[in-house]
């Protein structure tokens, strides 16, 4: 327990050294909706659209993006700040030190899942407020539980994914473009911007995705679209017994491996 | 030839060859992590195709009535499909040439470079040339592959013109560039300077969207951007894009630009460098 806190510790202080990092991710989702909204005008010429209303369960493609972009923080987090995690270790010297520590790999690896975890949720939440205060979001209190069940059952199984991704850096070293390229794969096959049923192959291979059912559910629930509460409950947490367990056994076994090859160190 | 003309053609001579070795050697690096250098050439497609597919969730379709009377296309493919191609230049100005000395610092190779008999900035150069080509050669592939693919015909007459004015935006794009490069050296965390920036630009310059749906503080902003007068201009020269301001404007205001934003990078990069030299911050992680 002591040596996922004091990770947890460790990445909070490299953070605050770099405090712009911090206002940058607040913002960036955010700012990442303004194209889609002048695109949206541009080839609408209005703030709402029946072809998307049929597909999405709402005309308002506003709210939809918006709420899109905050829950992909979430992906971010787990597939690129976990993927490099360990990448940066080696960056910054202290790779073989930690892994050559009297403790469990496996520790490290859930304290950087944690540190991504209370810093993702607490963007998400400044992200929400803002929604709140500034473009008129409602969220009444009874909603707020369910929202953070679904918040919570999205960040289990994203973090088996960032502990397979974070295995994979061990392996390929320079990974940060496969990790983006991946995060690009979601973000194409997941409804963040748009309903999948727009295209048949993403639609398929949305099915697959936990961030899909997340965000069914969590739109639902912000925008009143109607959605099936415990189907989607259901899935999303077969997906992360499945893909929990999954994450630490391939960094396991790919940490071991590493190990085995003296492949730690190299570059 | 005088002896000080000898010296000078010796001298960029030296420049030259220093720039081609910086080139050279990035392409041996990328070469080495071969999986990541194939997914530069996939990632523009996945990039793109969002833009699309909520585009055709918006419209039911591929056609914007809308569009074609602000703009004169009416093709929400072709549209975006052009604004995005020649924004990836920006990637290579802001990621590439930014990302260029972080780099280094993470190989551990920054200070060797830096007392190198050469000027500073023959290495951002070397690094501007690698990043031209190699984005260059990968919009080629994604222009044959998407113009194939959704069957967009563009009008081939245009070309020169529309490649003169993706020239000037290119070179504008570098002096950011060389502005985030020497950023990177104070502010060392280049990424997010760099991210910021792209991000900043993408909104603001008309990639997927005319410059009339902008408000007017974003519209009077865009005025600044070299990416505003490339991609409108390729556009024009491409598509047929009815254009807001006359084409002699569009190549006069880019080489203003393109004056403007080289000459502020320089200083900012000079600065920069002086800066982190004096503070000892060279070496500082």
């Amino acid at each position: 327990m002591w040596v996922i806190i004091e990770e947890v510790r460790k990445s909070f202080r490299i953070l605050l050294a770099y405090p712009v990092e911090v206002v940058f991710w607040i913002f960036s989702p955010l700012l990442w909706v303004i194209p889609l909204v002048f695109q949206g005008k541009a080839l609408i010429g209005a703030f709402s659209s029946t072809p998307f209303g049929s597909l999405a369960g709402t005309d308002e493609f506003i709210p939809y993006v918006l709420i899109g972009a905050i829950v992909s923080t979430y992906m971010f987090s787990a597939v690129w700040s976990m993927g490099n995690s360990f990448r940066d270790e080696t960056y910054y010297g202290t790779l073989e030190h930690i892994l050559s520590a009297p403790v469990q790999p496996g520790y490290i690896l859930i304290g950087k899942g944690l540190y991504n975890s209370i810093l993702s949720t607490s963007f998400v939440i400044v992200q929400l407020l803002i929604c709140v205060f500034i473009f008129g979001l409602n969220i009444t209190l009874a909603k707020i539980f369910p929202i953070f069940l679904f918040l919570f059952l999205l960040i289990v199984g994203l973090y088996g994914i960032g502990f397979m991704a974070a295995a994979l850096t061990l392996l390929i070293k320079e990974a940060h473009g496969m990790l983006h390229m991946f995060e690009y794969v979601l973000f194409l096959f997941s409804p963040i911007r748009y309903p999948v049923e727009v295209n048949p192959i993403t639609k398929a291979i949305s099915v697959f995705i936990p961030l899909t059912y997340a965000l069914i559910a969590l739109r639902g629930l912000l925008l009143n679209i109607e959605f099936n509460f415990w189907k989607n409950s259901i899935i999303l947490l077969a997906i992360d017994c499945t893909l929990l367990p999954l994450g630490l056994f391939v960094f396991r076994r790919i940490e071991k491996r590493t190990k085995t090859r003296g492949t730690l160190a190299d570059y | 030839m005088s002896e000080q003309g000898r010296g000078l053609s010796s001298r960029v001579f030296h420049y030259l060859r220093a720039i081609n070795a910086e080139n050279i050697k990035e392409w041996k690096i990328e070469l080495t992590y071969k999986p990541d250098f194939i997914r530069q050439f996939l990632e523009p497609f996945v990039y793109l195709f969002p833009y699309f597919l909520y585009g055709f969730a918006l419209l039911g379709g591929r056609y914007s009535e809308h569009l074609r009377s602000m703009t004169g296309i009416g093709d929400m493919v072709a549209y975006t499909f052009i604004g995005y191609l020649f924004i990836g230049f920006l990637n290579t100005a802001c990621w590439a040439m930014g990302f260029s000395l972080r780099k280094e610092q993470w190989f551990g190779t920054l200070e060797t470079i830096f007392v190198a008999p050469v000027p500073r900035w023959v290495y951002v150069a070397g690094m501007a040339l690698h990043s031209t080509c190699h984005q260059g050669l990968i919009m080629l592939i994604q222009a044959v592959a998407i113009t194939t693919f959704f069957a967009i015909v563009l009008q081939t007459s245009g070309i020169f013109l529309a490649l003169s004015a993706v020239l000037l935006m290119l070179l504008g794009l570098y002096g950011l560039g060389i502005v985030v490069a020497g950023l990177t050296i104070a502010l060392k965390q280049w990424w997010v300077v760099s991210e910021a920036l792209s991000t900043l630009i993408v909104v603001v310059t008309p990639i997927a969207y005319p410059l009339a749906v902008l408000p007017f503080v974003l519209r009077k902003v865009a005025m600044f951007l070299p990416t505003t007068y490339g991609i409108i201009g390729v556009r024009h020269f491409l598509l047929g894009e009815n254009l807001a301001v006359s084409l002699p404007t569009i190549f006069l205001r880019l080489s203003l630009i393109l004056v403007v934003w080289l000459s502020f990078g320089m200083l900012v990069f000079l600065i920069m460098d002086r800066y982190g030299r004096k503070r000892g911050s060279l070496s500082v992680y």
